[in-house]
């Protein structure tokens, strides 16, 4: 049980993966998420070796296609695996093995692959799609999170007599830099994409004073300081 | 403001970090153990870029000191920075640099760093390696937790005047895997530490069934299934 979409901006060329499921901690199992080079996730049940050797083959210049056609022949379990690879041109690749439990598929759209096992239907996909889709100009990671929240809208994990909640989520964004630009996390959660949410927001607030403590460290003001003048702004608005 | 251990275990190899600060998602910044490589931490005013530099480099068989003066001579402001190494052979290097905020600097031995700013003093590093060292034959996560809640419990972030809680974590283990061993995260949290430790309670429950469902798929239950076998075997 899993709802997963890979996503890229056309405008900028940032890639990314949004991702929910009931299983704990998942963002600690998405290694295929890598700069100037492309998005490989495996799922279901995941043979992690997959991830990272798909990036390494992407890095080599193979298509996604080709990726996934070796991924065939070095597992003798391909049939129970999910898998979505898209490389740094926005191609795709996708396979939902006969293996995966529930209802499983995977779905592709402009710049974008859903793909998910154990849901309540086709439906949670297109909710993904549509939210995804809803605003092109946003940056990627608020259109990830927006794709997983329409994934949790349209009914989720699980059959209809039994949803299932999303235990954990994560959202990682790639550019040119050498690690994520955007890397939120809920790993134990009773409502884990409420919290995802959250955590994305605080972090946006975050995210530009982080980024010039790194870039000039010389010119940042302390944190504590940052704090103050954010709950000002807070109180003000 | 940040307290970190670096650590590795002498019997298995494994190297981990266990990190906690009041800045938010500080899991960004430990992304930092390899298999057969090493661990290190980029931390204060963290230069981003120098985990995956230094990984690449360990992997290739640099060892800690040789990586450390590689990361300072390609950092104009390394001066801001604190940075914390261990090679695959236990070899340990650290640095604070002169312009890191507040009490800032580690204590380090064979296989293990100890290291932070923005603390309560040095007796906050020094609880942290005692953390570590205490149960030497236990899994390293849970030395790399222990080193966190003794930092903690020591008064970790502030000064002589104010204390700051940690607001985020995170623990990361490597062994032999392609992929980490564990990979545990609180992005946003009043106790982070506190909560660190219970994610890393319950998701060790779960921790030989998610390997094996991936190894073993057609002979894996269902979640379900595996979640009632554990409460009816309590």
């Amino acid at each position: 049980m899993t709802f997963s979409l890979i996503g890229r901006c056309t405008r900028t060329g940032r890639l990314g993966l949004g991702i929910t499921t009931y299983s704990l901690a998942v963002g600690g199992r998405c290694e295929g998420v890598a700069a100037n080079v492309g998005v490989c996730k495996t799922q279901a049940f995941p043979n992690r070796t997959n991830d990272p050797l798909g990036i390494k083959l992407l890095a080599q210049g193979y298509l996604p296609a080709e990726v996934m056609n070796k991924f065939a022949t070095n597992d003798t379990e391909h049939s129970y695996r999910q898998i979505a690879i898209m490389d740094r041109d926005g191609k795709i690749a996708a396979h939902t093995g006969p293996g995966c439990r529930g209802w499983a598929g995977h779905k592709e759209a402009a710049d974008c692959v859903a793909f998910g096992n154990g849901l309540l239907g086709p439906q949670v996909l297109d909710g993904m799609i549509a939210g995804f889709l809803e605003n092109p100009g946003d940056a990627l990671e608020y259109r990830l999170m927006r794709a997983i929240e329409g994934g949790r809208d349209a009914g989720g994990q699980g059959p209809a007599d039994a949803h299932r909640t999303e235990r954990s989520a994560a959202i990682k964004v790639v550019d040119r830099r050498d690690f994520p630009d955007v890397d939120v996390r809920v790993d134990v959660h009773e409502t884990a994409v409420e919290e995802l949410r959250r955590v994305l927001e605080e972090f946006k607030l975050y995210e530009e004073f982080y980024r010039g403590r790194d870039t000039d460290p010389s010119k940042a003001i302390p944190q504590d300081v940052f704090v103050k003048q954010l709950d000002a702004r807070r109180a003000r608005a | 403001m940040t307290y970190t251990i670096l650590g590795r275990c002498a019997k298995t190899g494994r190297v981990g970090i266990g990190i906690a600060t009041f800045s938010i998602t500080v899991g960004r910044y430990a992304h930092s153990s390899k298999s057969n490589a090493g661990v290190t931490v980029s931390q204060a005013n963290a230069n981003e870029n120098n985990n995956a530099i230094a990984l690449r480099l360990l992997a290739q068989g640099m060892g800690a000191a040789a990586v450390l003066q590689t990361l300072k001579d390609n950092d104009t402001y390394h001066s801001y920075r604190q940075i914390g190494v261990i090679d695959r052979t236990g070899a340990v290097a650290a640095y604070t640099g002169a312009n890191v905020r507040g009490w800032a600097g580690e204590v380090s031995g064979p296989n293990f760093i100890s290291t932070g700013n923005g603390l309560r003093g040095q007796h906050v590093v020094e609880a942290i390696a005692k953390g570590f060292l205490a149960e030497p034959d236990a899994d390293l996560e849970h030395r790399l937790l222990l080193a966190l809640e003794y930092g903690r419990d020591a008064g970790g972030q502030g000064n002589a005047t104010t204390h700051r809680t940690e607001r985020s974590a995170a623990l990361q283990v490597s062994s032999h895997h392609i992929h980490p061993d564990i990979d545990l995260r609180v992005d946003l949290h009043d106790k982070a530490v506190d909560e660190l430790r219970r994610v890393w309670g319950i998701y060790k429950q779960y921790e030989t069934y998610y390997a094996e469902r991936g190894r073993n798929p057609r002979s894996a239950m269902g979640q379900e299934a595996f979640i009632a076998s554990m409460k009816a075997a309590e």
